[in-house]
């Protein structure tokens, strides 16, 4: 019998980066990236467990933006474009790398997964991976759930209730579209809570979400269990809290697993690394390196010269690993059921691409990890927050204090002197919005078509992604253009259907562009 | 003026303090670091424990890293309005001890409160009126306490280090005329500051004692097993929360540098192009492995070349089978 139970999340997010207008956009990439990087390795560990008869939960959040994009046409098509120049590519370097072998092994390796990744996206899931997450969920190994709609931070958006509903329910909606039923969960992006939030939850007929471990910790009143049970918010809806030890294993490059010597390195890619002349193909158009996701060292050590990397010791360390992961939490386990007299539950979430994106063994490191929690020991048992309350209906009622898993866990990283100017501008086009939807409150034909692509727009903008870059200073230029972009879209919107001018083309034009939700009632905004 | 802001900067607790500072002109940032400096003093002190020095898991290689060159891409836009012409203050708590605040006060308003004030607009000792409201249906003077800040003249957004965690808020914008009196121009939503420690309501239903509580809590600090003291476990839990175990944001964003920030750095490879032609139609291997020929007979190949010997037999046949050539390049590559 158990003595307690394993929630793992992965948290999948992209933001919605789709330019029809342009032939080759260098931020689409990321989403290239994460499908063969992440999400193709995920589904290839999950049929391999169902395939061995491994049961395993695992709990996965894929945002309404990323669901779209992942079902967008362009986009896919764009995905194989990109995957049959990456597969070229590994080719060439096959033969490159002839005279040597410990890399000839590598460019082998990439040239032979680039294949399979093609054949699992086109022939088995014909383009659209969605299929493959819900095949999980429906045989009730894995648990999706929704997020807001375009990943809004929700602590800095609440003066402004109306699109904090919006983001949740809209989220929801879309989340049914794709899956076939209402979402049991959500993920607050950022894990970004306030207290009153839950309210807008519940309306939506969600069940449960997650906070950084201080959240629950410090709710009012005290939690009885830490974060090792869930709370109910005065709403009914229920917290549960993100456990710091199993996240700390894992992400921490100090302690964490990922900083292994013998894992791969992300820094040494062949986009950056080889001759430009050769290269040139592979990277962006205007001559930019980027990476290719092709690499071929290990960490090696806190040096530059690196070595190659060797995929089998690899994959012994991500063994090793995971069976250090399961006794850690074998021991954490046995001390707090022994403390609670209770079965606790830990919560370990992370984001999705963290996994194969980033720690290249991550998922391999997930599959040694349920084979060996299926085989090997007794105490803990996977489970999902749905299957945890259904045990367990009764739980202590608190409210949770505001939070985020972000930087100093609050809203910093969303609100600092690089972004702050933002604000502004969100919630004014917030206010416009409502005031659009209680003026119009039975809009048809053309209306009805500008007020539902304003609030897409509006949606857009509040993305967190746009903030997040402005603060990190990674790729500023573009979180400007989108945040101006969206606010200006939707303020002509708003001007244009208050003075009955809407321009069909310009509106045709612009909800090709920003084309998601084809679902959005903009009512919900009220 | 340079300075100035050098020497103050040192003096204050938190240098990154000009940072958060309202975007302003950069000739201005001097005087906006001293008011700032001022409005500090109002306070408690409770911010430097957030302060402390970044905890070494933030230097993690998930951390978002600086950005390889890429040349500046320009989008064609317009501008966003610098006002909407509104009179509005907007407040939002951005952790358990900042405020941040933005406003815009519409023209009207402005020639308004410059009758009432009899100074112009430009002129006028502006002001955030801090209300600490906690527990009180606000009414504008039933305040628990309150604190002003001198704004600089073009400000219109403020950090404001109001000290307490788990407290309500609610700020005046406004002005102070040469008497002294203050004229309220506008008033701001209402916003409570996170707690940033346990909370000491409990629920008699589902209460603990008090030690098992901080054995749980303590896990949060690293404590498995052991029985921490309370403020010890306080300590940690702050500086846990400085901790990045998280992206935050999306992982993809961040993107590697070319080998920039790690001091002196050279690498050296070589590559051989072996080229040739011969009859379209012909056969070609390079080391016994067949080749593809371009329509006109040229091939090219590209190897990495290590060092050693490299013997590369290249044999063409030609397509009747009837003739054969072989023609053998020898490298040999050496590092010193």
């Amino acid at each position: 019998m158990e003595k307690g139970y394993l929630c793992i999340v992965l948290h999948s997010h992209l933001p919605y980066v789709r330019h029809p207008e342009y032939e080759d956009f260098l931020e689409e990439d990321w989403l290239y990236e994460a499908i063969t990087e992440t999400y193709i390795p995920l589904i290839n560990v999950y049929n391999g467990l169902v395939r061995d008869g491994v049961d395993f939960r695992i709990t996965m959040s894929i945002t309404p933006s990323l669901c779209s994009m992942l079902a967008d046409p362009l986009l896919q098509d764009r995905y194989i474009k990109h995957l049959d120049t990456l597969i070229e590519l590994a080719g060439k370097e096959v033969e490159r790398t002839r005279w040597e072998p410990a890399f000839n092994r590598l460019a082998l390796m990439y040239q032979a997964q680039f294949i399979e990744t093609r054949r699992t996206f086109v022939d088995r899931y014909h383009k659209n991976i969605l299929t493959a997450f819900k095949e999980f969920q429906d045989m009730g190994k894995l648990e999706i759930i929704t997020c807001n709609a375009t990943h809004g931070f929700l602590p800095l958006m609440e003066v402004c209730p109306n699109s904090v509903r919006a983001q949740v329910q809209v989220g929801a909606n879309n989340y049914e579209r794709f899956f076939g039923r209402r979402p049991r969960g959500t993920w607050l992006a950022e894990c970004g809570y306030f207290p009153g939030a839950d309210a807008f939850v519940k309306e939506a007929g969600i069940r449960y979400f997650f906070t950084d471990t201080h959240g629950i910790l410090h709710a009012s009143p005290r939690p009885k269990y830490g974060v090792y049970a869930p709370v109910f918010c005065r709403s009914g809806v229920a917290a549960f809290a993100r456990d710091f030890e199993s996240s700390k294993q894992v992400w921490s490059a100090i302690e964490g697993y990922p900083g292994d010597f013998n894992y791969r390195e992300f820094y040494r890619d062949i986009g950056f690394d080889l001759d430009f002349d050769y290269i040139k193909p592979y990277i962006h158009k205007e001559g930019i390196r980027i990476n290719t996701g092709i690499k071929y060292y290990r960490i090696t050590g806190r040096t530059d010269q690196k070595e190659p990397y060797n995929p089998d010791w690899a994959r012994e360390r991500a063994a090793s690993h995971a069976g250090n992961f399961m006794f850690n939490r074998e021991k954490q386990v046995e001390f707090l059921s022994d403390v609670m007299k209770k079965k606790p539950i830990i919560v370990a979430p992370y984001d999705a691409e963290l996994y194969g994106h980033w720690w290249y063994e991550g998922p391999m490191f997930l599959d040694f990890l349920f084979r060996k929690l299926h085989y090997d020991q007794k105490s803990i048992k996977p489970i999902t927050p749905s299957e945890y309350l259904e045990q367990n209906p009764r739980n202590q009622v608190s409210t949770p204090t505001m939070s985020s898993w972000g930087y100093k866990g609050y809203c910093e990283h969303w609100l600092d002197g690089s972004n702050d100017w933002i604000y502004r501008h969100l919630h004014k086009a917030s206010d416009r919005m409502t005031e659009l939807a209680n003026s119009y409150p039975g809009a048809t034909g053309i209306t009805r078509r500008a007020l539902n692509q304003a609030l897409r727009e509006l949606l857009l903008a509040q993305s967190s992604d746009w903030a997040f870059i402005l603060k990190t200073g990674t790729v500023v230029q573009y979180a400007v253009k989108r945040t101006k972009d969206h606010i200006l879209r939707f303020t002509r919107l708003y001007n244009d259907i208050k003075a009955n001018r809407v321009d069909e083309g310009w509106l045709a034009d612009i909800e090709y562009k920003d084309n998601l939700f084809p679902e959005i009632d903009y009512r919900v905004h009220t | 003026m340079k300075k100035a802001v050098k020497k103050k900067a040192k003096k204050l607790p938190v240098v990154k303090k000009a940072k958060r500072l309202p975007v302003i002109k950069k000739a201005r940032k001097a005087k906006v670091v001293k008011k700032a400096g001022r409005a500090k003093k109002t306070v408690s002190r409770a911010v430097n424990a957030i302060e402390s020095p970044r905890s070494k898991t933030e230097e993690t290689k998930y951390y978002p890293r600086p950005t390889p060159y890429l040349p500046p891409r320009q989008w064609e836009h317009e501008e966003l309005p610098e006002r909407y012409g509104d009179t509005r203050i907007v407040i939002m708590a951005r952790d358990p001890y900042w405020v941040f605040a933005y406003w815009e006060v519409s023209d009207e308003r402005r020639m308004q409160v410059e009758r009432e004030a009899s100074v112009s607009w430009n002129e006028m000792r502006k002001v955030l009126r801090v209300y600490d409201i906690t527990g009180k249906d606000f009414n504008g003077y039933n305040a628990n306490r309150y604190f002003d800040i001198d704004l600089h003249p073009a400000a219109t957004s403020w950090y404001i280090n109001v000290g307490a965690a788990d407290r309500s808020w609610c700020v005046d914008l406004g002005v102070i005329t040469p008497d002294g009196k203050f004229i309220m121009i506008a008033r701001s939503n209402i916003v409570m500051t996170p707690r940033d420690s346990a909370s000491d309501v409990v629920d008699e239903e589902w209460m603990s004692i008090e030690e098992e509580f901080l054995k749980l809590y303590g896990l949060w600090g690293g404590f498995a097993g052991a029985s921490p003291g309370k403020a010890q476990i306080k300590k940690i839990m702050k500086e846990r929360l400085q901790q990045e175990l998280s992206s935050g944001g999306f992982s993809s964003s961040v993107r590697p540098p070319n080998y920039k920030g790690r001091g002196f750095w050279m690498v050296v490879n070589t590559e051989l192009i072996v080229y040739g032609a011969t009859e379209p139609d012909a056969t070609v291997t390079v080391q016994g492995r067949p080749i593809k020929l371009s329509r006109d007979g040229t091939f090219s190949l590209r190897f990495a070349l290590p060092d050693g010997d490299q013997v590369i037999p290249v044999k063409g046949v030609s397509a009747d089978k009837e003739e054969e050539r072989v023609i053998t390049p020898i490298v040999k590559k050496f590092t010193r």
